[in-house]
Parts: C-alpha cells; sequence; structure tokens
C-alpha cells in the first residue's frame, strides 16, 4: 500500500458535538415535556410498588396498614377516613390495603406480555421479512391466524382447561398479544432491508442471520418500543376484563379487575368500592400511554 | 491491456405476479437487463450511462451478486463468479460497491470506525489491532480526520459521509469499485471535491472503476470508457472521448445532446428533437427497443434487434442503420 | 424592460427547536417582465425560500418574514393578508414544484384539475373572487369570501367547450393523444407528462410570473430538455416572467436570460447570463465555476471550494463567504458587504468590486 499523506486541504468544517451532549439534550427534552414526565412518575410508582409488594411477599412481611384478607378489621363499608385510606368493604377488610397487594398483577401481567410479544413478534417480523418467499408467506398467514382468535374467548378456554389464576392468564395473552407486533417487525424490517447499508453489510460477507442482529434489530427497535410503550396501558385494560370476569384471582386474593366486579352493587351505597380500583386501573393506563407520547417524541424528533 | 471484468449476454428479469395467487408462474418479466456483454479493462473507468430504466442500475447490483443474474456470465478477474461455486466472500475482497444516497449508506447506530472496518472483519478476518490500523489509513485516504472514528453518522454532512462509504469500500483494498451515481445526491461544489478524491484513490491504489451515472458532464469528466445503455441494452460502447465527439446511436446523439453544458454561448439544449418516452420494461417494442423514437427507423427495426457491430475501432454501435448517423 | 416583481431588503427566518436559522439575510432582486431568471444556489442557501415568500406559501410557522417588501406590480406582497393574496397567487403568479406526483391530486383525473385550474379563471374574469378549494382554506386558515364563485365539480362529465379548452392547453405542452391522457389518473403519466400537466394548468391562468421550484430535477436529462425548450418557447407566447429555481448552473446556463447565485441566505452576484459566465466577479461564483465538470480529467482541472457552507443557526458577522474565500480581506470578516450594481446590470456583494469603504487591494 503506497504511504498515505493527509493530501486535500478541503477537509470539511469539524464534525458536530459528540455523544454526550446528545445524549444529555435527548434527557432534558423529556423533562421538559411535562406530560412524559408525569407518566413517567406514574409508571415509576406503579413498577416499585409491585417490587415492594411482590418482596414483602416473599420475605413475608406485611408492608400494608391491614392485611389485605383479614376480615372486620374495621368497620363494614366505611368511608375513606384516616385509619382506612380508601374505606372498607362490606367484609369489613381494609380497600387501601388491598389495593396496594394487588399491584404486582395487573403491573407484572402488562410487562410480561407486552415485553414477550414485542421480543416474539419481532422476531418473527423481522425473520418473515428477511427471508420472504414462502417462509414469508408461511410466518405471516400464521400470525393472522392468531391475531384473529378472539382474547376473550382463549382466556376462558384456557381458564377452563388450566384454571383460573393469574399466571394462566399472562399465558392467556402472550399466546395472543405478539401479531401486532410482527406486523409492525415486518413492515419496518423491509425498510431497512432497502437501505443500502444492508447491501453494504453483504458486500461485507457478512451473513443473513448476522445483518439480521447487527442491523436490522437495532434499526427497527425504536419504533417496536414506542408502540410496546403505549401498548402496554392496553394489557393492564384487557387483564384487568378478564379478572373482572372472574377469570384470574380466586377470592379472597385481590386483584383491581375482581374488585371491580366485586363491588360493582355498591356504586350507589359505597362508591368508593367500585371507583378507586376503577381508578387505579385506568392511571395505569393513562401513565403507560403518557410515557409511551413521550418516548415517541424524543425518539422520533431526533 | 487486460480486462478486470467481463459480463456475457447477462440478463436479469424480475417476475412479475399476475392476479393473487402467490403459486401462479409467472408469465410476465420486468426485462431488467436484457443481454448486456461489455468489458472493464484494468486500471480504466467505464461509465454505464442511461435514464430510468435503462438497467445500469440493476446491471451493476448483478455484477456485485447482490441479485442472481438470470442467465449470462460474469468473469471476473479470469474466474467465473457466477457460478454456485464461488465463495462471495472471495468475491468482495475484489469487488466493491458505493452507493448513491449517502444517507442510507451508513448504519445511524453503528460508529464510523466501525461501519469502515466491517468489510475487514467480515471479509478478511483480521485482529482488532490491524482493523484499526486499516481503517486509520482509510480515514486519511479520504481526508477525514481522525477523531471520525467515534462519531455516528448522524453528526456527518452528506459529503462526510460519502467519503466513509468510500473509506469503507477501500478498505479491503478492491481491484474494482463500482460506483453507483456517487455524487448524485451531492452539491455542486461537494460533488467535485468527490469527483477528485475518486481520481486521487484510482491513483494511488490502481482501482479500475465502473461508474454508473445519468449525469453525461461525470461520465465525461471521470471515465475513459463509455458504455450507452437503453431499456436493458447496451447501444454503444467505446472510448468516451470519441463517443462524446462523434456519437453514433440515435439515442446516444439525443442523450448527449440533451445534457446541459455549463455554456451560455452553446445552447444545444433548445435544439434538441427527441420525442416520446422511454418504453415500459415489461412489454417493450419488438425489434430495435428505440425504433418507435428514432428518427432513422426504417423496415427491420422493428423485427430484429440489432447487434453491437464495431464501426472503428473498439467502437461498438447496436444499430441496423448506423451509417445514417457518420 | 421594466420590473415585474423587485424584491427589497427580504429578511425571512425558521424557528426551530435547535434556534433560529435566518433563511433569507436582507435580500434584494428584480424580476423583469418577459425574462427567465434563474436563482441559482446549493442546498440550504435559501432560493426556495424565496420562491416560497414570492407566492405567498411560507409555512407560517416555522417561517417569518422578519422585514423587507415583495413589490409586484405596484403592491407590495407582504403586506397583504392571505386573504388579497389569493387574487394573485395561482392566478397572477403561478408555481410549479419539483414533484408533480404531490401536486396533482392522485384521486382525481388529469382531466377535471385542469378544468378546475380552468374554471377558477373563468370565474375570476367574471369578476367573482377566486375560491381556494377546501383543503386549502383549512391548511392556510383561509377564511372564504360571502359571494361563492362557480367551482368546478368533480366527477360530472366535461365536455363542449370546457373539453375543448382543455385539450388546447394540453396540445399547447405537446401532450400526445390529449383526449386519451383527460381520462388518465395521474399516476398513469410518466414524470415528463405529469410537468407538463402542471406547466398548462400554471399557464392556463395567463400569469405575469411563473415561479419554477427545481422543476426539472426529478426528470431524466432527454425528459428535462424537452420540458426546459417547451417552458422557453411558452415564455414568449403567454408574455411570462419566469423564476426558475436551480442547483444546476448548467441549466441555468441553457435557458436564463439573467442569473442571481445565492449563498447562505444571500444574493451574491446578479447579472445578464452571458455576462455572469464570462466575467463572474463573486468568487463564490468564480469557484462555482471552477468546479463543474466541463470536459475530460485529463483535460479540465477541478477546483472544489473549500470548506463548507457556514451553520445558519448562528448568527455571522460580516460576509459568509469570508472563511473560504482566497481573497478574504480584514473587513470582510466586519461587515456584510452592500449588494450593488458595479458595472453595467451586474450586481455583486462583494468588497473586490466597488464598495465605498475598503481599499481594492487584495493583499491585506
Amino acid at each position: 500500500m503506497p504511504s498515505l499523506i493527509l493530501r486535500f486541504d478541503w477537509v470539511e468544517v469539524p464534525l458536530k458535538s459528540n455523544t454526550r451532549s446528545r445524549v444529555f439534550s435527548s434527557l432534558r427534552l423529556l423533562v421538559r415535556n411535562r406530560e412524559a414526565l408525569v407518566g413517567t412518575v406514574i409508571v415509576v410508582g406503579f413498577i416499585l410498588m409491585a417490587f415492594l409488594v411482590a418482596i414483602s411477599i416473599l420475605l413475608k412481611i406485611q408492608i400494608t396498614p391491614y392485611d389485605p384478607i383479614t376480615q372486620n378489621v374495621g368497620p363494614s363499608l366505611a368511608p375513606p377516613s384516616i385509619t382506612h385510606l380508601m374505606g372498607t368493604d362490606v367484609q369489613g377488610r381494609d380497600l387501601f390495603s388491598r389495593i396496594v397487594v394487588a399491584t404486582p398483577n395487573d403491573v407484572s401481567v402488562s410487562l410480561a406480555v407486552d415485553g414477550v410479544a414485542l421480543i416474539a413478534g419481532g422476531i418473527i417480523g423481522s425473520i418473515a421479512a428477511f427471508r420472504g418467499g414462502l417462509l414469508d408467506e408461511a410466518l405471516m398467514r400464521f400470525t393472522d391466524v392468531i391475531f384473529a382468535l378472539p382474547a376473550l374467548v382463549l382466556a376462558m378456554s384456557i381458564g377452563v382447561a388450566l384454571g383460573p389464576g393469574v399466571t394462566n392468564m399472562m399465558i392467556a395473552l402472550m399466546i395472543i398479544w405478539w401479531p401486532p407486533y410482527a406486523r409492525l417487525a415486518r413492515g419496518e424490517a423491509l425498510r431497512v432491508a432497502h437501505q443500502n447499508y444492508i447491501e453494504a453489510a453483504r458486500l461485507s460477507g457478512l451473513g443473513t442471520m448476522k445483518i439480521l442482529f447487527k442491523h436490522v434489530m437495532r434499526n427497527i427497535v425504536v419504533t417496536m418500543l414506542v408502540y410496546a410503550t403505549l401498548d402496554i396501558g392496553t394489557v393492564i385494560l384487557v387483564y384487568s376484563g378478564l379478572s373482572y370476569l372472574g377469570l384470574s384471582v380466586r377470592p379472597p386474593q385481590p386483584d383491581w379487575g375482581e374488585m371491580v366486579s366485586a363491588y360493582q352493587d355498591y356504586l350507589i351505597t359505597a362508591p368508593w368500592l367500585p371507583i378507586i380500583p376503577g381508578s387505579i386501573i385506568a392511571l395505569g393506563v393513562i401513565g403507560f400511554s403518557l410515557l409511551g407520547d413521550g418516548l415517541r417524541d424524543m425518539l422520533e424528533t431526533r | 491491456m487486460e480486462p478486470i471484468l467481463q459480463t456475457t449476454d447477462l440478463t436479469k428479469y424480475f417476475s412479475v405476479q399476475r392476479g393473487l395467487n402467490p403459486f401462479s408462474k409467472a408469465k410476465k418479466f420486468v426485462r431488467a437487463v436484457d443481454g448486456v456483454s461489455m468489458t472493464i479493462w484494468k486500471g480504466t473507468t467505464i461509465a454505464v450511462v442511461g435514464e430510468s430504466g435503462c438497467g445500469k442500475t440493476t446491471l451493476a447490483r448483478t455484477i456485485a451478486l447482490l441479485t442472481k443474474p438470470t442467465s449470462g456470465d460474469i468473469v471476473f478477474d479470469g474466474r467465473s463468479i457466477v457460478n454456485g461455486k464461488t465463495n462471495s466472500k472471495q468475491v468482495y475482497r475484489d469487488l466493491q460497491m458505493i452507493f448513491q444516497d449517502p444517507e442510507s449508506s451508513l448504519d445511524p447506530n453503528i460508529k464510523v470506525g466501525d461501519s469502515i472496518g466491517e468489510p475487514l472483519e467480515g471479509l478478511m478476518g483480521w485482529n482488532k489491532n490491524e482493523v484499526r490500523n486499516a481503517v486509520e489509513k482509510s480515514l486519511a485516504a479520504v481526508g477525514l480526520p481522525q477523531d471520525s472514528v467515534d462519531r455516528l453518522p448522524g453528526q456527518l454532512s452528506g459529503g462526510q459521509k460519502q467519503r466513509v462509504a468510500i473509506a469503507r469500500a477501500i478498505s479491503p483494498q478492491p481491484k474494482l469499485v463500482i460506483l453507483d451515481e456517487p455524487t448524485s445526491a451531492l452539491d455542486a461544489s461537494v460533488q467535485a471535491q468527490i469527483l477528485r478524491l475518486l481520481l486521487q484513490l484510482q491513483k494511488d491504489y490502481a482501482l479500475s472503476y465502473m461508474l454508473i451515472t445519468h449525469n453525461i458532464a461525470v461520465a465525461e469528466y471521470l471515465s475513459d470508457y463509455m458504455a450507452v445503455m437503453y431499456s436493458g441494452n447496451l447501444v454503444e460502447y467505446g472510448l468516451t472521448e470519441e463517443i462524446m465527439a462523434k456519437p453514433r446511436h440515435p439515442y446516444t446523439i439525443a442523450l448527449i445532446s440533451s445534457a446541459p453544458i455549463a455554456n451560455p454561448w452553446k445552447r444545444n439544449l433548445l435544439q434538441v428533437e427527441i420525442r416520446g418516452e422511454v418504453p415500459s420494461a415489461i412489454n417493450p417494442p419488438s425489434g430495435c427497443k428505440f425504433n418507435p423514437r428514432c428518427p432513422y427507423a426504417d423496415g427491420a427495426c422493428s423485427r430484429e434487434i440489432p447487434k453491437l457491430q464495431e464501426v472503428s475501432p473498439g467502437h461498438l454501435v447496436a444499430c441496423h442503420f448506423v451509417e445514417k448517423t457518420a | 424592460m421594466s420590473n415585474l416583481v423587485k424584491v427589497e431588503n427580504l429578511n425571512v427566518c425558521y424557528e426551530s427547536r435547535g434556534g433560529r436559522v435566518t433563511a433569507l439575510d436582507k435580500v434584494s432582486l428584480d424580476i423583469k417582465t418577459n425574462e427567465l431568471l434563474a436563482v441559482v444556489g446549493e442546498s440550504g442557501c435559501g432560493k426556495s425560500t424565496l420562491a416560497l415568500a414570492i407566492i405567498g406559501l411560507l409555512p407560517n410557522p416555522p417561517a417569518r418574514v422578519m422585514s423587507g417588501e415583495i413589490v409586484f406590480k405596484g403592491t407590495d406582497l407582504i403586506r397583504l393578508g392571505q386573504a388579497n393574496m389569493r387574487e394573485y397567487r395561482g392566478t397572477q403568479i403561478a408555481m410549479i414544484f419539483q414533484e408533480p406526483l404531490s401536486s396533482l391530486n392522485p384521486v382525481y383525473k388529469v382531466g377535471d384539475q385542469i378544468a378546475e385550474a380552468i374554471m377558477v379563471k373563468r370565474s375570476r374574469e367574471d369578476g367573482n373572487p377566486p375560491v381556494e378549494s377546501e383543503f386549502m382554506q383549512k391548511t392556510h386558515k383561509i377564511v372564504p369570501p360571502s359571494k361563492v364563485s362557480k367551482s368546478f365539480r368533480y366527477g360530472k362529465r366535461i365536455s363542449g367547450e370546457l373539453k375543448d379548452e382543455i385539450i388546447a392547453s394540453l396540445k399547447l405542452v405537446r401532450i400526445p393523444d390529449p383526449d386519451q391522457v383527460i381520462e388518465r389518473y395521474p399516476f398513469e403519466l410518466s414524470g415528463g407528462m405529469r410537468q407538463r400537466v402542471m406547466i398548462a394548468m400554471a399557464l392556463s391562468q395567463e400569469p405575469a410570473l411563473l415561479v419554477a421550484d427545481e422543476p426539472t430535477t426529478a426528470l431524466d436529462v432527454t425528459t428535462q430538455a424537452q420540458v426546459l425548450k417547451l417552458m422557453k418557447e411558452l415564455m414568449t407566447k403567454v408574455k411570462t416572467s419566469v423564476l426558475l429555481i436551480t442547483h444546476d448552473l448548467a441549466v441555468a446556463c441553457q435557458v436564463a436570460d439573467r442569473v442571481a447565485v445565492m449563498y447562505a441566505g444571500d444574493v451574491v452576484e446578479a447579472a445578464n447570463v452571458f455576462d455572469l459566465f464570462s466575467k463572474p466577479l463573486h468568487p463564490y461564483t468564480q469557484g462555482l465555476l471552477s468546479c463543474l465538470p466541463t470536459g475530460s480529467k485529463s483535460k479540465v482541472d477541478l477546483k472544489p471550494i473549500p470548506g463548507s457552507v457556514p451553520d445558519l443557526r448562528s448568527p455571522l458577522v460580516g460576509c459568509k463567504y469570508a472563511s473560504r474565500c482566497q481573497f478574504v480581506m480584514k473587513q470582510c470578516l466586519d461587515r456584510k458587504p452592500d449588494f450593488i450594481e458595479t458595472m453595467e446590470n451586474h450586481e455583486v456583494a462583494c468588497y473586490l468590486h466597488g464598495e465605498k469603504n475598503g481599499t481594492h487591494s487584495a493583499n491585506n
């Protein structure tokens, strides 16, 4: 190789700012977006609470003011007060304790289902896009079939087959949640596949699988992550619906959706009973939606 | 002079599906490259010129083995690279490509240094130190500062990105580089920088270039040989100087006279007489594809596809009535 | 030749999250009657902004006209509100864009769209104010006038006199088989044909000024030649002036009567096309000319311009080209040179030529 000297005096103006300041400016954007901030606070709050409760159950420590299952720790149908922050139900159980203890259910189901859907759908969709041909057709038609399955009916069948419970409902939702992610991943992967850097990677001797993981995945992950974050709220809603139908926990174990169902008759006489669990569900959905919006604004204006 | 690459009757057809049946055998084809035979001589630059739909980009991608040819042969550096036995990794050590759009040429999540080193890792199997040295040398060769190694493409301008793409292509020290419209997306002043860089690199590394372009001025500046394509066929081939001075194929005449000259006293544009549009690639006209638009078309033109014939040493034209343009 | 349009000290800024970008920095330019003025410059120089400002289609936000005036036939277009601008836009000042597929509505037939243009012209001649389409009203927040004029109803069969007029306008732009083209949708036509349809629609209004923003950049070389030739011929027939925005100096050479060169938001030189090429005064123009490939590599020595365009977000003091200019002097860094006429019909903004303060010696 001939000796190379910097022979050009028209080297251009120094390159733009480096990585560190870019990360800071992205974070600054997030903070500036108040809605996203609110969403983040809510989400972080929920997740922390879920953690705390899960650990406390593991270590068999009670962190709530009252035991959530024990009856008659207070007067029956007492409205919210200092001693019972959210009031009591007809059996004298403290509502606040029940709400708190039920947190890990919704949080874990929504995060787990969404995560699995994201990964499974992402892999299926990008392989279909990249390989094309018959494999693409087969995978996508399989996706369509799963997509067509009604969530409720499937969940009920699984409830009958395996018995009710949080884990079983989680499984049921995982089975049917991934098709939109596969579609999204396929579309994104097709877009990326036409970029010149993919062809350059081929010219560098990289095999299809290597290109998929090195280049394609990294470039579709942003769009998919934004969609996934916005989707978590939906999982919470659907799971609460299943729980409302009694397919999830067995009483006396508390679960937000189940509580709405159990307390709906008290809407006039003790309105705090159905309204508070319902509001907590709504708060969770709102929190994740706001966070998803903020994430999208931050990532897509870069 | 010896050839670095030769194609013989190279074709690339894309099948067009009729209807919704994914299993139906396609009866219609897009004849993107319809039998092209040409030679690239070692150490020279050949410009493949033509307008949209002529097949020059498909030709480039087929030669680069990014798509499989439908038929025909490609002989690169003495060996045929079309049969199934060829290891594409071996070929890519000596054959590289630079693309038109600098924005999509680099993975936005991968650092510049790693992008440049990608072919070295994939093709040469070097260790980290060897790769780093080679990347440093490539950066210096294209005139970018060494601290670019850690930058992301988003921090570079279009011209800088194209330089990175060039650095990546030359890092494995190839023999032939295919340039697919390397400056079409760049401003005039940046274009000039890149053209000079390409010339310099050709001298330093003894490269052969296959330049794909629709810009006649760039083709004239950079190339020694020219191949004119129309609707999948090669219609004229020869020394650039000869073809620019005296084009013989009626399409080449129209093409060159349509290229705007930067000289207000030579207003060629307003004298151009060409009618019609580029024909469909699925249903081309029978015989010579240019015949519906050709001012000299006659008898055999609509029946028989003309073969390339020598009108002077090294100057080939595919026209039944080439004597009419003498 | 009198002045059709006089742009005076026009200052346009874009407000974005990254800061304020001055797209046009007190730009002055004239367009005379019956001439083709080509505005040439590289990306980011502000030429498209200038075109949009003249036709009143600057996206508002983020663009803001900070100061200056655009005088068209005696009226300052900047001072007119959106409502009054409609008197001019599409009727006296027409515009064609780079990508004709997005300029033509893809869901309506070509014939219908031309018919609409003709109906607008007719209703204007009847004395009614022109009505913009509902979409235009909504996006540009235009309030429709109380007196609604006859607008074109899509889907109705075109017949008789209107059809003849449409066919005539298509023949004018040399579209083959016009009676078939009328029934086609835009996606069925090629790029060159679509651009011709745009020209037909624009010129059917018989505008005084046609603004063409990179009309041939997306077209093939041979199609470009046809379209440019057509524009030049129609100019004399319809007696229109044309403002041609292009990045291609060679194209400007071929069709323009006068050329204005822009750099980073300034007009740096404006002259008759022959004078510009034989005697380029501004160093940027000279640089631009010497970096065009005009022959084979063995004969032509391309001299690229060193450096790159300055970042328009940070306010620059002095001449914007100073950082790349080989003739730079101290005064170039202190104050931006005025755009003045140094020779007959040849204006330039450079201290090397005709500035009162500052010496002419280039060796400072």
